[in-house]
């Protein structure tokens, strides 16, 4: 055999293993109402036969749905805060001044904190008798109990998401920012343009793609959001903060009705399938 | 059109000293080139001209007005960078009508003029990426004219330009230069760029001025032994030597060369005797003997090396071998530090 | 002068929003029991009796009236944390330095980069159901190599695209040079390639490292009790007489912590290369 197949040989026999046989599996578990306590091993899954059922019942599914929708908010409102802060940080850090170094430094670090550790911190924080009230109590007495309520513990995690994440955007957009040619930005100095122009015509243009790039990967991480959240609240109070990846635990683990979980992931690998190559053929124009 | 004064103009980056307190006067329309090896202090004066760096002391005025206050957005300046900064992103147009577009001005009619005048017509909604060097110089200058600047700064332009490509550069540059008549400040290492296009040229050298004047005065009456060296090609010979005193008259003792033809004007001690290479011809007469050790021809010229002295003669010139006698012609003299006595 | 110091401001307090989470948390770690919860007196900031106690009793030591020693130390969990996420980081990085060779010198595996991606694309959660069959049919369940396995998969995506820009990167010619030399290409990538790559596989390999030592999820599901790693080893921590062990659990979060945190400053140039795929060098 070629050097270059073997070489290659190894990812692509992961790949497969953790492509196409969990695709089966899942697509034959999908068809039957099997489950871990269904007292058969699963090759035997086929005595659960339940035909479609599983799939039928997916546009029912409020749990889902609402969870798919606090997913995408949880999406739109931290990935563009994200960007919108990393964006500014970088403008900070495009010029030099005493300290930089340290301040990139220190800047950077959320986003190496284990997300299970910050979503810990955040819990801290969030406490009733915590730093964030403590803080806040500058204003009055505050007793807030953020983690309790539907609606700030959503808020609480979304800080937490925005915390860990804000140092990715920045260190990318910073990147992207350094490579615009100062020349350019010179020229259209000279020229007359105000800052404003001179970012909205030379700086953002040439970072279309960086920008892209950014968005994406988080949108696509801030979709799969399960660390720090699932710590912080559980998912908790009661659903009020379960996302995709939340919901898919607990019917994992708590609910064991696995037959529905493998027709549900089937229908998210799909459509999350389709989205994609949607966006891809967006950008590409 | 307006006047540049630069008085005292001095610029330091930490224990560095860029530029030594420099006053230049560069006129209304005139085309001035910035003459230096690199390192010299020259992009650092036209930086601090255009104000892209503050200067450490002194001031800049444009005609009367005191330009120290003045951020470079305002200066009214017109840059060509070394590598014109073209906006790739954008198409010829874009580029051509930045300024006007981003001043809130209609930019039709006067980008259409531009465009003609400068032969871009029919490129104008091409995208300026991979268009050839010299669209690419005409389009910098022309986003920079069409703002009408008071005075064009030009850092280096034909510096990423093949060699064989310059020369029709620097004619369309010169042309250009005719047509909108502004005050022009250009930055440059190539003394022939220097020497074909400016009014005047400023040479400088370590952060210091050295000499301001005509191509043809600063060629021919050098101020210094530096100037005399970097300009020219060869550069002009300089030997050190002794001069003696004879009448009213001086002669430089060149030790085991010979003795010089007397010259004007009192001197003595040690001195530097210099003159052009194409200043010297060749005299069985002359006390003045060399021998010749290697003879290179060039095309229409042939460079004869007589020792530490080159002579330059055209392509047909019959050179003898052996020890030879020659005079030089235009000759200076320079005292002990450098300076032309 | 206003802008420096509006930017001075800017740049203050966002080191002051960064810095606060971490330091409350470290400021846990070191805090006795009875200054974990601000009970009715105001909050402290600063450990009034700063105290090594939290990380003893993580491993097993005292205790105090307040809660019981822990029957199952935080040794376990650290261990299974160190072994499945640096076998995974050997699986991924062997296998993915060996794919991206094979596509960047031979164009071997042209379908991997895509496939890789879209790996990355899908939340872990949807395929894991599978996993778990398979891994309890294997018997892998609970055991930190059936974690590295996985890791190895997850993080293969980073560990391909790094290496892959890395070698395409890389001049050629001197592979060219000991190839005219008589070597077998093999003997090329083992003996010249390889050791020349060796601070960007470096590199690589703790970034990759950071990325498995991070992992919660995975271990949440396919570990039960013996190897649980850290994070999962964390969430558990609590006690029936006092609730939440905060300040031991703000201990393990720091042990935890600090790995990543020193790796990340340590590979800080390549951060962006690695987040981005390869699509963006710093």
């Amino acid at each position: 055999m070629k050097l270059g197949l073997r070489l290659t040989l190894p990812a692509q026999v992961l790949v497969l293993f953790i492509s196409v046989f969990p695709l089966l599996m899942q697509l034959y578990i999908s068809l039957t109402d099997w489950s871990p306590l269904s007292g058969a091993p699963w090759p035997r899954a086929w005595e659960f036969w339940n035909s479609f059922a599983n799939y039928t019942d997916i546009p029912g599914d409020r749990r889902l749905w609402a969870a798919l929708g606090r997913t995408l908010l949880v999406m739109v409102i931290c990935v563009p805060v994200e960007f919108l802060l990393g964006l500014g940080l970088g403008l900070l850090f495009v010029e030099d001044f005493p300290g930089k170094k340290l301040a990139y430094s220190i800047l950077i670090m959320p986003m190496m904190v284990v997300p299970a550790v910050a979503g810990y911190m955040f819990f801290m924080l969030f406490q009733s008798g915590g730093p964030v009230n403590d803080l806040l109590s500058v204003f009055g007495p505050v007793t807030i109990a953020w983690l309790s309520d539907p609606w700030l513990a959503l808020v609480a995690v979304m800080v937490a998401d925005i915390w860990q994440w804000t140092p990715l955007m920045f260190l990318i957009l910073l990147a992207g920012l350094v490579g615009v040619p100062q020349d350019q930005l010179r020229a259209a100095t000279l020229l007359g343009a105000s800052p404003w122009q001179r970012f909205r015509t030379i700086t953002l243009p040439r970072m279309k793609v960086i920008i892209t790039i950014a968005l994406a990967i988080r949108a696509i991480e801030a979709f799969k959001i399960f660390d720090t959240l699932y710590i912080m609240t559980g998912g908790g109070p009661g659903v009020a903060t379960e996302t995709i990846s939340v919901y898919f635990y607990k019917i994992t683990t708590n609910d064991l009705i696995w037959g529905y979980v493998a027709a549900l992931a089937l229908f998210i690998l799909v459509s999350l399938s389709i989205a994609a190559q949607f966006a891809m053929k967006r950008m590409a124009r | 059109m307006t006047a540049i004064h630069l008085q005292g103009l001095t610029k330091r980056f930490g224990p560095f000293t860029a530029l030594q307190p420099m006053d230049l006067e560069i006129r209304d329309g005139e085309f001035l080139a910035l003459l230096g090896p690199s390192g010299c202090g020259k992009s650092t004066t036209m930086n601090m001209i255009a104000g892209m760096e503050k200067p450490t002391g002194g001031r800049i005025l444009f005609g009367d007005r005191d330009m120290g206050a003045v951020p470079m957005a305002r200066r009214g300046v017109g840059f060509v960078f070394q590598n014109y900064a073209i906006f790739t992103h954008m198409t010829v147009r874009q580029n051509l009508d930045y300024g006007l577009r981003m001043a809130g001005v209609d930019p039709g009619p006067r980008t259409a003029a531009m465009a003609e005048l400068l032969g871009l017509t029919d490129l104008l909604d091409r995208p300026s990426q991979g268009l050839s060097v010299n669209i690419l110089q005409r389009l910098a200058i022309g986003r920079s004219a069409i703002m009408e600047p008071a005075i064009f700064l030009l850092d280096e332009p034909l510096s990423n330009v093949d060699a064989a490509f310059r020369a029709v550069m620097r004619t369309e540059l010169k042309s250009l230069q005719r047509q909108f008549r502004q005050t022009m400040v250009y930055v440059t290492h190539d003394q022939l760029e220097a020497m074909t296009m400016a009014d005047r040229i400023a040479v400088m050298d370590h952060g210091v001025l050295q000499q301001v004047g005509t191509p043809l005065q600063v060629y021919n009456r050098p101020a210094n032994t530096f100037v005399a060296r970097f300009l020219g090609a060869p550069g002009m010979n300089l030997l050190p030597g002794h001069a003696v005193q004879s009448g009213s008259a001086v002669q430089v003792d060149l030790g085991p060369i010979g003795l010089t033809p007397p010259l004007p004007g009192p001197a003595s001690g040690p001195v530097t005797y210099g003159f052009r290479p194409e200043e010297v011809t060749l005299d069985p007469a002359s006390p003045l003997k060399l021998p010749v050790t290697h003879v290179e021809r060039i095309g229409a010229r042939c460079i004869v090396h007589l020792g530490p002295v080159k002579a330059v003669f055209p392509a047909g010139t019959e050179i003898p071998s052996g020890v030879v006698g020659f005079t030089p012609g235009k000759p200076c003299l320079f005292d002990a530090k450098g300076g032309r006595i | 002068m206003t802008r420096a110091i509006l930017r001075t401001l800017a740049i203050l307090a966002a080191l002051a929003v960064t810095l606060i989470p971490i330091l409350w948390m470290v400021s846990m770690a070191f805090k006795p029991p009875s200054e974990w919860q601000a009970a009715g007196e105001a909050l402290t900031w600063v450990p009034r009796a700063p105290t090594l106690d939290n990380f003893r009793y993580l491993f097993g030591q005292g205790g105090s009236d307040l809660i019981a020693t822990l029957d199952r130390t935080a040794v376990k969990p650290i261990l299974s944390s160190l072994l499945s996420a640096s076998v995974g980081t050997l699986i991924a990085m062997t296998c993915g330095t060996a794919a991206a060779y094979g596509l960047s010198r031979f164009g071997s595996g042209a379908n991997l980069p895509l496939a890789l991606i879209q790996l990355r694309l899908f939340p872990p959660m949807a395929v894991m159901i599978p996993v778990m069959m398979m891994w309890a049919f294997l018997g892998l369940m609970d055991t930190w190599f059936g974690l590295a396995l996985v890791y190895g998969i997850v993080t293969l995506p980073f560990a391909f695209w790094l290496m892959k820009t890395f070698f395409d990167d890389m001049p050629k010619e001197i592979e060219e040079a000991a190839l005219v030399e008589g070597c077998t290409r093999w003997r090329v990538f083992t003996r010249v390639t390889l050791p020349m790559m060796a601070a960007p596989l470096a590199a690589a390999s703790l970034f990759v490292f950071i990325l498995n030592w991070s992992d919660y999820l995975i271990a949440l599901l396919l570990t039960t009790r013996e190897w649980v790693t850290i994070p999962v080893y964390m969430a558990s921590l609590s006690s029936s007489m006092t609730g939440q062990l905060y300040g031991a659990k703000a201990a393990l979060g720091l042990i935890a912590a600090v790995p990543p945190v020193v790796l990340g400053v340590l590979i800080q140039k390549h951060l962006v290369r690695g987040l981005t795929f390869g699509a963006l060098k710093q």
